[in-house]
C-alpha cells in the first residue's frame, strides 16, 4: 500500500539530483557481495516498507513478517535459491505413504530452541496441532489436509491426510512449519507473538512496534558458527522514498522494496549495491464475473454488464493491453509481463505458458463485434490509490480505448478496496498476489468455484477437477502437464487477466556481504556480515 | 480558583465522553472491515470470522461502544488488532516522544518566531522587519515534507552531520537524541514561528502605541526596560493564547514530521492505525489528544493570571 505519494515527483528529482556520482556495482545473482572479508560482530539495520503484524507464525499474515521470521524461526522445510523444497528443521524430505495419506518426518538431531530446550517430535506435534486449531489461526486453510499429527518417537513426526496433498512440504516451508517453543507456548499460550522463541539464528531481544523490531544471535544455534552479526534491527519505514534516503545516509544498511523509479539512483551510487531477484507472485485485473453477494460460501450469481457475460469481451479486454508497453511506460522496463500464475522459475511452469498472446486491437475488435456488444464498452476499474496505481490505471484506460472500451478508474483506500471486492462491489480490480512455491497456492484460492479468494466467483467444473487432481498428484511431471491444462483453462475464461510480475529490488551497503535474496523475495540475513572495520 | 477549577474539569469530562462518541462512531463510519485490513492478501474467511469474534467486532456498535467504555474506565484501553501490543504501552511509549518533539518545536518556534517579531516591531519600516516579513512568508509556504526532505538531503546525506532518521530516549543517549531531534523540531516549529513572528509583531506594535509606554518612555526607562518589561509582557497575552492552542496542533501536526523523520510518535502510531483499521488503537489515541488538548488549554487560562494580574479567574473573583 502506498502512501503520501503526493511528494513523490519533487522528493524523486531532488534524490536523483543527489545521485549524480560514479557508477556503482550491480548484483543480480540476489547476494550481496560486499567488498572485503566479512567480519564477526555488529550490528545490521534493514529497513522494511511496513511493520509486521504479530510475530507469531500461527497469527502471523504479512509479507514482511516473513522476512523477520527467516532470522527468528526456522521450519521443517526452507526453499533453495532454484526454490526447491529442501529440509531445515527435518532431517530429509517427507517420506509418503503408497496411498498418499500418511507422511513421516525426521528430524535433524541435537537440534535446541533458543531457550535451550530441545527440538523434539512432541514440540513438532505442539507447534502443528496449535496452527490447525488456535482460534483466528491463518494457517488452518494451509494445513486442511492434515487430520492428526503423531509422535512416533521422538525424532520422527506422523502426518496423518485426509486426501493426498502434494504442497504439503512447500506449505511447511512457510509459517506453517515453523516450530515454536513448547515452554515459551506454556508459559505465554496466544500471546506468544510478544515475546516468541522459536529454533533461529537470532533470537527476539524488543519490539517497538512500528518503530524496531531487535534480534540477537543466537547462542542455543545449531550452526551458529555461520552467523556473523550480534544484533539484527528491522526497521519499518512505509515510505520508500524515506526508505531510500536512510539507505544513502547510512542511518539503514539494508532497504526493501526499491521502487523501479528509484533503481538508476542505486546503481549510480558507488556507496550502495543493488540486490536482483525474481518474485512467484503476479499482478493482473481480476473481473467480477459471478459475485453479487459476496465470496464462498455465499452462492455465485451473474454480475451485471459484458465484461462478465461473456468471455470473449474479457479476451478483447485482454488483447487491447499491451504488456510489453505497460512494463515499460509504468515500471521503466524492470519488471516481467506475464499472463500465468506460475513464474518461469516453478518446476511446474513451461515456456510455451509464457506464450502471452499479442497485442491485437484489430482481433479486440472483432471478438467484440461477434459478442455482439455495443461499443464503447464501460469498464470501472478499481486500483489502489497509490500514484503508481493511478499510473498503471491510466495506461491501462488509455490502451483499452483503442480497441472499445471505455475504462473508468475508481482509485480507492485499499483496505475499503478489499472490502468492496470480497462484496461483490466491483466490475474490474487491478490486484496481485505475493505468491507461493507451490502453484497451488497461487491458483487454488483464486480459482475453484469455492475459492477462499475467488473475488470473480468464476466457477468451472472441468477447472475445479483439474485444481483438485493436481493438488493429489505427487509425481511432479503428471502435475506439470496437469498445471499446463489449469493455465491453459483459466486463460480462456480470463477471469483473472495476468499482467506483469514483479521483480524484487533490494539496496544494501557496499558494506554488507552475505546477505540472499531469493525469488520468494524476503531478505536472508542468516550469513549476512559487515566488511572491513 | 478552587470552584473554577471544579467546573472546568466537570466541562473537560463532558467534553471527553461526546468525544468518545464522536471517535467511536467515526472510526466505524470509515468504510472497510478491520479483520479484513488485518488480513491483507491473507483472506481465509474461517480465521477472518474468528478475528471478528475475538475482538468483538461482530458485536452491534452500541454493545461495542460500552464494552470499550467500561474497560477505558477502568484503565484498560485493549490491545491492538495488528501487533497484540496493549494499546496504553504503545500509547506510554509514544506520548513523551511526541511530547519531546512537540515542545523542542515550540522552543524553536518561540526562540525564531518571538525573536523575529520582536525585531520587526522594534525596526518596524527598517530592512530588519522586510526581512522578517518574508522569512514568515516562506515559514509559512513552505510544507513541511518538503522542508524535512531537503533538510535531510543536505544534513544527512550531502554533509552527513546529523542521522536521517529515528530516536533514541534521552535518558539513553542526551546526545544522540538531540541529534535526532534537531532536524524534526526545525521543521515543526519553523510554521508555527512564522505565525509566531505576525502575532508577536503586530501585538508588541499594539502596545508599543499605548499610553502607559509613552508614561514608561516619560520616566526616562530605557528603551529595553519598556519593550520587554512593559509592552512585550502585555504583547504575551495574545502569544500565550496561540501557544496554548498550538501546543495540540503540534502534537496532531507531527504526523508528518514523524513520517518524515521515521520517529515512533503519536502521528505515525495513529496513520499506520487508519491504514489498517485498528480501532483499538485509533480510539486509545484520539482519547489521550482530547485530554491532552483539554489540559493545555486549561493550563493557558491559569497562565493568563500569571502574565497579567488584571485578568481574574471568574472562579476565583466570586
Amino acid at each position: 500500500m502506498k502512501r503520501w505519494g503526493w511528494w513523490v515527483v519533487p522528493v524523486c528529482s531532488v534524490l536523483l539530483l543527489a545521485a549524480c556520482g560514479p557508477v556503482g556495482d550491480k548484483s543480480d545473482s540476489g547476494t550481496a557481495g560486499g567488498g572485503g572479508a566479512v567480519r564477526a560482530g555488529g550490528t545490521l539495520t534493514v529497513a522494511l516498507a511496513d511493520d509486521p503484524d504479530k510475530l507469531d507464525p500461527t497469527l502471523a499474515r504479512t509479507l514482511v513478517g516473513r522476512i523477520v521470521f527467516l532470522s527468528l524461526c526456522e521450519k521443517l522445510y526452507d526453499i533453495d535459491q532454484k526454490l526447491n523444497v529442501v529440509p531445515q528443521l527435518a532431517a530429509g524430505m517427507p517420506s509418503i505413504s503408497q496411498d498418499g495419506r500418511t507422511v513421516e518426518i525426521k528430524l535433524r538431531e541435537g537440534v535446541k530452541f533458543n531457550d535451550d530446550t530441545p527440538l523434539d517430535a512432541a514440540a513438532v506435534k505442539k507447534s502443528l496441532d496449535r496452527h490447525r486449531t488456535l482460534e483466528g489461526s491463518q494457517r488452518k486453510s494451509e494445513l486442511l489436509a492434515v487430520s492428526g499429527v503423531d509422535v512416533v518417537d521422538p525424532a520422527t513426526v506422523r502426518l496423518r491426510l485426509s486426501q493426498p496433498f502434494a504442497p504439503l512440504a512447500a506449505v511447511l516451508a512457510d509459517r506453517s512449519g515453523m516450530v515454536m517453543s513448547p515452554k515459551q507456548l506454556d508459559k505465554l499460550g496466544a500471546d506468544f507473538g510478544s515475546e516468541p522463541v522459536c529454533v533461529g539464528p537470532f533470537r527476539f531481544a524488543e519490539r517497538v512496534a512500528q518503530d524496531r523490531i531487535v534480534l540477537e544471535k543466537s547462542q542455543s544455534y545449531y550452526a551458529k558458527d555461520q552467523v556473523h552479526l550480534d544484533k539484527l534491527v528491522y526497521k519499518p519505514i512505509t515510505d520508500e522514498n524515506i526508505r531510500l534516503a536512510n539507505l544513502r545516509s547510512g542511518d539503514v544498511q539494508v532497504a526493501d522494496q526499491i521502487q523501479p523509479t528509484d533503481v538508476p539512483g542505486v546503481q549510480r551510487d558507488s556507496s550502495l549495491q543493488l540486490i536482483v531477484a525474481g518474485s512467484l507472485g503476479y499482478q493482473g485485473i481480476t473481473f467480477n464475473v459471478g459475485n453479487t453477494k459476496g465470496l464462498p460460501p455465499a452462492p455465485a450469481g451473474k454480475a451485471a454488464g459484458a465484461l462478465a457475460a461473456d468471455p470473449r469481451v474479457r479476451q478483447a479486454f485482454e488483447l487491447s493491453l499491451d504488456r510489453e508497453t505497460l512494463n515499460k511506460v509504468v515500471f521503466n522496463g524492470l519488471y516481467e509481463p506475464t499472463c500465468s500464475p506460475i513464474p518461469l522459475n516453478s518446476p511446474y511452469a513451461t515456456e510455451a505458458l509464457s506464450q502471452c498472446p499479442a497485442h491485437d486491437v484489430a482481433k479486440a475488435k472483432q471478438l467484440l463485434a461477434d459478442a455482439g456488444v455495443k461499443t464503447p464498452v464501460n469498464v470501472e476499474l478499481t486500483t489502489d490509490n497509490s500514484p503508481q496505481a493511478a499510473r498503471i490505471g491510466q495506461a491501462i484506460q488509455s490502451m483499452a480505448k483503442e480497441a472499445g472500451f471505455d475504462v473508468k478508474l475508481r482509485a480507492t483506500e485499499f483496505a475499503t478496496a478489499l472490502d468492496d471486492t470480497d462484496a461483490g462491489k466491483y466490475q474490474a480490480f487491478q490486484v496481485g498476489w505475493s505468491g507461493r512455491v507451490d502453484p497451488d497456492g497461487n491458483i487454488s484460492n483464486f480459482h475453484l468455484s469455492e475459492g477462499s479468494q475467488n473475488i470473480s466467483r468464476a466457477s468451472d467444473k472441468r477447472i475445479d477437477d483439474l485444481i483438485l487432481e493436481a493438488r493429489t498428484t505427487t509425481d511432479t511431471a503428471k502435475r506439470k502437464q496437469l498445471y499446463g491444462e489449469i493455465i491453459k483453462a483459466v486463460q480462456e475464461r480470463d477471469s483473472v487477466l495476468y499482467l506483469w510480475r514483479q521483480k524484487t529490488y533490494i539496496g544494501a551497503s557496499k558494506k554488507v556481504a552475505g546477505l540472499k535474496v531469493y525469488d520468494d523475495s524476503l531478505i536472508r540475513v542468516t550469513s549476512a556480515g559487515l566488511t572491513g572495520s | 480558583m478552587g470552584a473554577f477549577l471544579l467546573r472546568r474539569a466537570g466541562q473537560s469530562l463532558v467534553t471527553l465522553l461526546l468525544a468518545s462518541v464522536v471517535v467511536f462512531c467515526g472510526i466505524r463510519a470509515l468504510p472497510g472491515d478491520p479483520a479484513l485490513a488485518l488480513a491483507g492478501e491473507e483472506r481465509d474467511p474461517t480465521a477472518l470470522a474468528e478475528v471478528r469474534a475475538q475482538y468483538g467486532l461482530d458485536q452491534p456498535i452500541p454493545v461495542q461502544y460500552w464494552r470499550w467504555l467500561t474497560e477505558m474506565a477502568s484503565g484498560n484501553l485493549g490491545v491492538s488488532l495488528r501487533t497484540g501490543i496493549p494499546v496504553s504501552e504503545t500509547i506510554l511509549t509514544r506520548v513523551p516522544v511526541t511530547l519531546e518533539l512537540a515542545l523542542l518545536s515550540l522552543l524553536v518556534a518561540i526562540l525564531l518566531g518571538v525573536g523575529a517579531g520582536v525585531l520587526a516591531a522594534v525596526r518596524r519600516g527598517s530592512r530588519v522587519e522586510w526581512l522578517a516579513n518574508m522569512a514568515a512568508l516562506l515559514g509559512l509556504s513552505v510544507p513541511s515534507f518538503w522542508l524535512g526532505i531537503m533538510l535531510i538531503l543536505v544534513f544527512a546525506i550531502i554533509l552527513g552531520w546529523l542521522p536521517a532518521s529515528g530516536y533514541v530516549a534521552p535518558l539513553a543517549d542526551p546526545v544522540g537524541n538531540l541529534q535526532r531531534m534537531v532536524l524534526p523540531s526545525l521543521v515543526l516549529g519553523t510554521q508555527f514561528a512564522a505565525i509566531l513572528m505576525r502575532q508577536t509583531r503586530s501585538a508588541l506594535l499594539e502596545s508599543l502605541g499605548a499610553d502607559y509606554v509613552r508614561t514608561a518612555r516619560a520616566k526616562g526607562l530605557s528603551e529595553p526596560q519598556v519593550v520587554f518589561g512593559h509592552a512585550l509582557r502585555n504583547s504575551l497575552i495574545t502569544v500565550l493564547t496561540l501557544l496554548g492552542l498550538r501546543l495540540g496542533l503540534l502534537i496532531s501536526g507531527a504526523v508528518i514530521t514523524e513520517q518524515v523523520f521515521v520517529i515512533p510518535g503519536f502521528g505515525r502510531l495513529v496513520v499506520e492505525a487508519v491504514f489498517t483499521r485498528d480501532y483499538p488503537i485509533i480510539q486509545g489515541v484520539a482519547m489521550v489528544s482530547a485530554g491532552a488538548y483539554i489540559l493545555a488549554n486549561l493550563a493557558v487560562d491559569l497562565l493568563y493570571s500569571v502574565a497579567n494580574p488584571r485578568i481574574r479567574l471568574a472562579g476565583a473573583a466570586t
